[in-house]
């Protein structure tokens, strides 16, 4: 078996060589059979990548152990859903994973990309099929997930914080995530090198990069849930650098996706938009690089591989070889058009841009910091939290405005008649939130008080665009208000599904602002039938029970809990002690408020052999709007990905208006 | 003669506002050094301290006295006596790799409340040394 798993990545990185090499030249002598059969070969390796994840697959099913990694990341109690998700629990299944997913999105992009024409998609291949190289390469000479050893008796285990729901589907989201984005970085590489520049290769990518740009949301969300039930330190979000990681490309890919719309509406920031596609691109393999180079210091523990060099290596030949290529294509990328005016919608949209990457680089600047002041000073300086919060906040709170501020705006110029007119509304809601805020008290956190002022224009703002859109909608076809609506929104998904992420980046942010500016915390030791009060809420811990889980035993402490004098019930909080691994992990106890939205969150800081328990217990205001924020931000992305038949009609007539531009 | 492009000048004064926002913030605030034990030596303000537990810890964390136990270098030998007050996360034990921040007080590094963070075994856990 570990035989079989071997062979098809060999021949996996074969025919990634092979879509390298015979895709380049096929590119330079215009060779269409040859650019084809390394097409063809960029499909086969998503099947010799497929063979080889089959392989791990059911090493780890049947545990066997001969293989060095299942017995590393598993055990016979593990429940089978974890020894599933220990194809990604280490790194060199995680980096299995990422080649399937490069493999198959690949193959995938390739074989409907064709429509972006046969010059651009004969450079892809080769890009692709460098990017594949480099990770077939790890997998067979660097870090194989099928090494073998005499069979232990059991495995390891599987660390138990990551013996949780969430991590079964956090790392593969991510992953799907850092590797789409190869997608665009590819497309964008490929029409450079074919001298395309117009703005097809986004055309062609705008799905590729959305789906990527969702799926990484969506994967730092289900990791920030997992932090805050499994962790249990009662946050979500710390500022490791295994966290700024995802978060980094993520701002790129946001800043890309507002910046492209400036290319198709205008025809201006070309040059912008290849930059940021690369820096996208490279800050995923940054963040790869990261979590296995052991270079920083994290609460995360990184493995000091060899992968680190190899890693950096390969980061170093993708931004040589884009600037490069970006450097010798810069007559090619010259906008036609110019901006016309400050107050515009492109104006607003480069404003958002300048923000996001001035975030995304303040976070890296501050990943990078310890390993740049200890080449300089001789020792690492670390900056934490603080650091990161400050710089949220002077670029956040811009951002989160803007995002209120854009869609009111006109294109081209927009005149103050009009400014008053569409600012009207929003502007009156946000100042009434705040003033009602104020006198409700929230003005003990200045930043929470703007946050929700700012969310409250940009909700206006975004209601008002909904009810612009239908009475105008209703205006010209007549029916019901209801009809009108779903009409306009299936009639610009684009346009309206962002609008609805947009309500999800508010709702998120409303739900920070509340569970950090305006949480509680009190701790103390508790016996049984001592209360303790905080907030509302007052817990009287009842007793400890000790019980046997399927692969550990359980201590929890009972806690009775009532607000305002009405019992809410009993809550359970207490550790688990995991047989195999041999290690103890934190089990909150939360109790959910989904109509207020806040959250009692109790963790059993220590539990004394005397029956004691020293409880830390936290009120957190609104926190659940940041999960729901994540709901919210997958349908707004469906919507905008959905397809339609008036869009494709439009992608069309867009494709041939394009070439017969590439033709002129 | 062409006015120059709006969208230049934009950059020009974002690029400048970041940077004089990025100083102003790194002359205020500044960062901690992250050190181990044999660097302790010559600093007198808050460090994050970087080490692994050895010996036997004695104590508790929500006691008046504290959690009190020894941290050494990752690689090497130096040590320093280490008290603590506060949260102890459930993966602390002789061995483990952590991360406090305080100063040294006459020879002994006395933590600040609930600075002491374990390396949390992600998923990235280096192989054990067999």
């Amino acid at each position: 078996m570990p035989e079989l798993g071997r062979a098809a990545l060999i021949i996996c990185l074969g025919l990634a060589v092979y879509a390298l090499v015979a895709g380049a030249y096929a590119a330079v002598t215009r060779r269409r059979r040859l650019s084809g059969s390394a097409q063809n070969a960029l499909l086969a390796a998503f099947v010799a990548a497929g063979v080889a994840s089959a392989v791990l697959f059911a090493a780890l099913l049947r545990n066997d152990f001969s293989f060095t990694y299942v017995a590393d990341h598993t055990s016979r109690e593990l429940p089978t859903p974890y020894t599933i998700s220990a194809f990604w629990g280490g790194q060199e299944g995680s980096l299995l994973l990422w080649l399937l997913v490069l493999t198959g999105f690949s193959g995938v992009a390739v074989a409907f990309g064709r429509r972006i024409g046969a010059d651009v998609l004969a450079w892809v291949v080769p890009v692709l099929g460098l990017v594949t190289t480099f990770f077939a390469f790890m997998l067979v000479a660097v870090s194989s997930p099928f090494e073998t050893q005499v069979a232990p008796a059991d495995g390891a285990g599987l660390n138990p914080s990551l013996q949780n729901p969430y991590m079964m589907i956090h790392p593969p989201f991510l992953y799907l995530g850092y590797v789409g984005l190869t997608i665009p970085f590819a497309f964008a590489m490929g029409a450079l090198l074919a001298r395309r520049t117009d703005e097809m290769w986004i055309v062609a990518t705008r799905r590729w990069t959305l789906v990527a740009w969702t799926a990484l949301g969506i994967g730092q969300l289900l990791g920030a849930h997992w932090a805050y039930v499994e962790v249990g330190w009662g946050g979500y979000f710390a500022w490791d650098p295994v966290e700024n990681a995802a978060l980094m490309p993520w701002l790129a890919a946001t800043a890309f996706l507002h910046s492209v719309m400036i290319q198709e509406k205008r025809g201006m920031l070309k040059v912008w938009n290849v930059l940021l596609v690369v820096l996208a691109f490279v800050l995923a393999l940054f963040g790869t690089f990261l979590t296995r180079s052991g270079v920083l210091s994290s609460i995360h523990s990184f493995t000091e591989s060899p992968l680190g060099a190899w890693f950096l290596g390969f980061i170093f030949l993708i931004v040589l070889g884009s600037a490069l290529l970006i450097g010798s294509r810069l007559p090619l990328l010259r906008s036609k058009t110019r901006m016309e005016s400050l107050v515009s919608r492109e104006a607003t949209f480069l404003y958002n841009n300048l923000l996001l990457v001035a975030l995304c680089l303040t976070i890296l600047w501050g990943v990078l910091f310890p390993i740049l002041s200890e080449a300089v000073r001789g020792e690492q300086i670390t900056v934490g939290a603080p650091y990161y919060n400050f710089f949220l906040r002077i670029f956040g709170l811009p951002l989160l405005l803007l995002m209120g501020i854009g869609p009111l705006v006109a294109w081209r110029r927009a005149s103050l008649r009009s400014l008053g007119r569409s600012f009207a509304w929003p502007a009156a809601i946000a100042v009434a939130t705040g003033l009602v805020l104020l006198l409700l008290g929230a003005g003990s956190s200045w930043i929470g008080l703007v946050a929700y002022t700012f969310s409250a224009f940009v909700l206006g703002s975004i209601g008002y665009e909904f009810v612009r859109g239908t009475r105008a909608r209703r205006a010209l076809t007549g029916g019901s208000w209801v009809n009108a609506f779903a009409e306009l929104v299936a009639r610009n998904r684009r346009r309206y599904g962002g609008y609805v992420v947009h309500a999800s980046i508010v709702m998120l942010a409303i739900g920070i602002a509340g569970s950090s500016a305006y949480d509680t915390v009190r701790e103390r030791m508790l016996s049984p039938g001592q209360t303790m009060a905080v907030g509302n809420y007052d817990l009287t811990y009842e007793r400890l029970v000790q019980r046997d889980g399927p692969n550990a035993d359980e201590a929890r402490a009972v806690v009775d809990v009532r607000k305002g004098g009405e019992s809410l019930g009993t809550l359970e909080a207490g550790k688990n002690h995991y047989r195999a691994e041999d290690q103890v992990s934190n089990e909150v106890g939360i109790r959910s408020d989904y109509l207020t939205g806040e959250d009692l969150f109790v963790i059993t800081d220590a539990i004394n052999t005397n029956g004691t328990v020293v409880f830390k217990v936290f009120v957190k205001p609104l926190v659940n709007l940041i999960w729901l924020a994540g709901l919210v931000f997958i349908i707004g992305s469906l919507i905008t990905l959905w397809p339609s038949a008036a869009e494709q009609r439009r992608l069309a007539e867009r494709y041939r208006e394009l070439r017969a531009l590439a033709r002129a | 003669m062409a006015r120059p492009s709006p969208v230049r000048l934009v950059i020009a004064l974002s690029v400048a506002a970041v940077l004089a926002i990025f100083l102003l913030y790194v002359s205020v605030a500044g960062g901690t050094p992250s050190i181990q034990p044999s660097q302790l030596k010559g600093h007198s303000g808050n460090v994050a301290l970087v080490g692994k537990v050895v010996g036997t810890p004695q104590g508790d964390g929500h006691a008046a006295q504290g959690l009190r136990f020894d941290l050494q270098d990752v690689k090497g030998s130096a040590t320093v006596p280490v008290v603590y007050r506060g949260s102890v996360p459930d993966q602390f034990k002789t061995g483990r790799e952590l991360r406090l921040e305080g100063q040294l007080e006459r020879g002994v590094f006395v933590a600040k409340r609930d600075s002491m963070r374990t390396k949390c075994p992600s998923k990235y856990t280096a192989k054990k040394d067999t």
